[in-house]
């Protein structure tokens, strides 16, 4: 990966008409040489509480992290592993022992060297409890971290597991030196030193984070802009109009309630990508009426799904047939759609010993909206096969505390995972970390245990389909809508593009083109 | 006033904050969720949450965590923010001052606003003028902030583009930005705040009006003016100075609405954030700062009476 933003849609066109003679196009079609410097300016919807990358945990967080830091591998925007700090790596058959090479001289931001002791003691750091860090459950199966010599670390894992470097694109895994890994994590706080394209110059979490060029880093073609000031807007219609006045230039997330007035507004684009964030139903497999399998099944037949995407997502989203994985997926497999069937639906219930329907209440926390949403419309489009769903709108810290993992009945949202095998084993597998529905299911276990050790892709794609299968089947959780992400830009923003991870951002090719205001 | 005096108002607001800490601690320990949950949202293992509920000390008994608490602030030390790791006074103190700017410029805006129109309206009674000026701020109370705000933003940002929408520059980073941006949040509180004041001026004005010392100013011959403005006015305005101070009340806390829309990091947003998060130290040190707020701005409010009026003394 080279700093030069490869050539995008906008530029291609630009060329062909200008091969044809049509010069007086306005300016922002017309071709551009990418220009360094200025000053770029982003908006975010809550405040970047914290800056140290072994404990950040929201999107807003994540975008100054990975302006402050790097990682070794990074997600590429088909969802695989490319390199950042490490140039190469290499696997023992059994994928048992991982090696990755540093570039060399790479330094931090106070002048130090980054060394592959400085990666070791970082992983260590991850891995360790007393430090709580959200990539400790998500970085694979590493048994062992060791430096064989300046530029090699060597991971030796406790079991073959083919995604090791995609798990180490996490979000958390960020390099910093080994003696604040070692102990005085809490310098992070305020503040930066890592490796990433831009310093940090000041940081108050609830207004404005300004960061600037890191000259020292390891590709001189980035960053191409100057200066970064990351401004927090705590409402979305604010930021929207802060966009349209060019107050700022990129909003990365925008609501889909907003994305109409944006893509209407002048020289203003709208962003749209697919992903696998997802809203769903979770029941608990091992309470009544969910243990039976038939009132699961009847639950997800009520359901016209492209009815959901239009009024959970406002149109801009696909329907989901049930299983977590969706094209935002490198091993996904496309299912037949499920159609909604009362009649079949009603047979299920009466089936499972509930002639007459049955009542449930469905919790639903308030952030997102989209959650309460899901839940209305799921109760009305059940009533006609007979389920009495009540839907309880709860505060989120409420949520958290008394339903989330223990709740029988209630919605969840999750966003798209790096890999197939770490939504499985986030949400579905027994030794599920978030183990929400215990649907236990064996042999889903073994297909995706099996996922885990093999190399050749092929193979893979075959038991994650048959995973797949098994979900669609058997409804664990009913998982009807996925969202497309939202963002929008000046038409001046240049290199920039929505990531359907959410939590990658790529700051560091963005340049500013022509039209773009000048600022201090 | 009597130094003695003083003193007892200083002891009595100091005792206020003491009972504001105690209730805001207790409220914070009926929420659901404490902070190691909030922090770590759904990465929350039972393991992360111990370590970091050991890191917070969240675990000692409650008595012993207010304790600490209260010892440290008597030291002057208001403890580190659960959520961001960053000490909190400083940061709440700053977010009061862009509060307090936010509140004395649209006091300021409101008063030049409000007293004039509340005079038109009693002089001109059950004219024309008045209907106008009654229904006018009626609307403007009526209307929530969050409409106001909208409108404004569409109509002076979206549409006309004279003004940035939203955001917060310092006054001491660039001046005429700064004021640019000061422009809509001060114009949507203040009015909001107009109908309290102008409403209030009228009535007292009418009243004041009618009163025999008002007669007796009119018909020794002293223009008309003079009696309006220094006769009538003067005592007009005294119910005023207690409404404006209970707008600072509301100005600190209520209009965390117009601060979430004009992205203020004023003390209300800092306030709702650490609640949010379950921040004890930063909740109690925001609850504290408005506390004493308020009780300065009624001291004070107190003491302007006395001036205004000889006849008020305290002892």
């Amino acid at each position: 990966m080279n700093g030069f933003p490869q050539i995008d849609r906008r530029r291609l066109l630009a060329a062909g008409t200008a091969g044809l003679g049509l010069l007086a196009l306005p300016q922002a079609t017309r071709a551009q040489a990418v220009r360094r410097g200025g000053t770029l300016r982003v908006g975010v919807d809550q405040s970047v509480a914290k800056i140290n990358p072994v404990i950040v945990r929201v999107n807003p967080e994540y975008l100054v992290a990975e302006l402050l830091y790097s990682s070794l591998v990074r997600l590429g925007y088909d969802m695989s592993p490319e390199p950042d700090l490490a140039s190469a790596w290499t696997n023992s058959p059994d994928l048992l022992e991982w090696t990755f090479t540093l570039r060399p001289n790479l330094t931090f931001h106070d002048g130090s060297a980054c060394t592959a002791a400085d990666v070791v003691a970082t992983f260590e750091a991850l891995l360790d409890p007393a430090n709580a860090s959200p990539a400790r459950p998500n970085i694979g199966p590493i048994a062992k971290i060791a430096a064989t010599d300046a530029t090699t670390v060597v991971f030796t894992l406790s079991a073959p597991y083919a995604d090791l470097p995609v798990a180490l694109a996490n979000t958390n895994a960020k390099i910093i030196p080994a003696a604040i890994a070692k102990g005085g994590l809490d310098r992070l706080n305020r503040e930066a030193i890592g490796t990433g394209p831009f310093k940090l110059v000041s940081f108050e979490p609830e207004r404005l984070i300004v960061v600037a060029r890191n000259p020292a880093y390891y590709d001189p073609q980035r960053p191409v802009v100057d200066k970064v000031e990351v401004v927090v807007y705590p409402d979305m219609t604010a930021q929207g109009s802060a966009l349209i006045a060019s107050d700022i230039d990129l909003m990365y997330m925008v609501a889909p309630t907003e994305y109409a007035r944006l893509q209407k507004a002048s020289g203003v684009t709208a962003l749209r990508v697919p992903s696998g964030q997802f809203c769903n139903i979770n029941m608990a497999c091992d309470q009544k009426p969910w243990n039976d399998v038939r009132v699961r099944q009847a639950l997800a037949l009520t359901l016209d799904r492209n009815a959901l995407v239009d009024f959970v997502a406002e149109g801009y989203g696909t329907p989901g047939w049930d299983t977590p994985l969706n094209s935002a997926y490198r091993f996904n497999t496309d299912l037949p759609p499920k159609k909604a069937d009362i009649a079949k639906a009603k047979k299920l219930l009466a089936e499972a010993g509930y002639p007459k329907g049955l009542e449930a209440t469905l919790i639903a926390s308030d952030s997102p909206a989209t959650r309460t949403q899901l839940g209305v419309a799921v109760r009305e489009m059940a009533k006609a096969a007979g389920f009495t769903i009540n839907v309880q709108t709860m505060p989120h810290s409420t949520y958290l505390d008394q339903v989330w993992k223990k709740g029988a009945f209630y919605v969840g949202f999750y966003n798209l995972q790096p890999s197939a095998d770490q939504i499985f084993s986030l949400l579905y597998t027994s030794n599920a970390a978030w183990n929400e529905t215990r649907w236990n299911n064996a042999a889903f276990d073994k297909l995706v245990a099996e996922a885990r050790t093999t190399v050749v892709d092929a193979r893979r794609r075959e038991l994650y389909a048959e995973a797949q299968r098994l979900m669609y089947d058997e409804v664990p959780s009913i998982i009807p809508v996925f969202f497309d992400l939202l963002g929008a830009q000046r038409q001046y923003v240049q290199g920039y593009r929505l990531h359907p991870r959410g939590a990658v951002f790529r700051l560091d090719q963005v340049w500013l083109g022509d039209g773009a205001p000048r600022r201090s | 006033m009597s130094p003695a005096y003083a003193l007892k108002r200083c002891g009595l607001i100091v005792y206020t904050l003491l009972v504001v800490s105690l209730i805001v601690f207790g409220i914070t320990q009926i929420l659901p969720a404490d902070a190691a949950t909030m922090l770590l949202g759904e990465n929350a293992t039972a393991e992360a949450l111990a370590a970091v509920r050991d890191r917070l000390g969240l675990d000692a008994s409650v008595w012993e965590q207010y304790l600490r608490w209260l010892g440290g602030v008597v030291q002057g030390d208001f403890g580190t923010s659960l959520r961001t790791g960053l000490p909190v006074a400083p940061v709440m103190i700053e977010a009061l001052g862009r509060s307090l700017t936010l509140a004395l410029f649209s006091i300021i805006l409101m008063l030049a606003i409000a007293v004039p129109l509340g005079i038109v309206a009693a002089v001109r009674r059950g004219r024309a003028a008045d209907m106008i000026v009654s229904v006018l701020s009626y609307v403007g109370v009526s209307l929530p902030e969050f409409v106001t705000a909208t409108v404004f933003v569409l109509v002076l940002a979206d549409w006309l583009q004279l003004l940035p929408a939203s955001g917060y520059v310092p006054l001491t980073q660039d001046p005429i930005r700064s004021l640019q941006h000061w422009v809509l949040p001060v114009l949507t509180v203040s009015v909001i705040m107009v109908a309290h004041v102008s409403r209030m001026v009228r009535s007292e004005l009418v009243d004041v009006l009618h009163s025999d010392y008002i007669r007796a100013a009119r018909l020794k011959g002293m223009p008309p003016r003079t009696v309006l403005l220094r006769h009538g006015l003067r005592n007009a305005l005294l119910p005023t100075i207690t409404i404006v101070a209970l707008d600072v009340g509301y100005l600190l806390g209520g209009v965390i609405v117009v601060e979430e829309i004009f992205a203020i990091p004023g003390i209300g947003r800092q306030l709702i954030v650490a609640i949010q998060a379950r921040d004890l130290p930063a909740i109690q040190a925001g609850a504290l700062i408005m506390a004493a707020t308020y009780s300065i701005a009624n001291f004070a409010a107190d003491l302007a009476y006395a001036w205004l009026d000889k006849r008020i003394q305290y002892d």
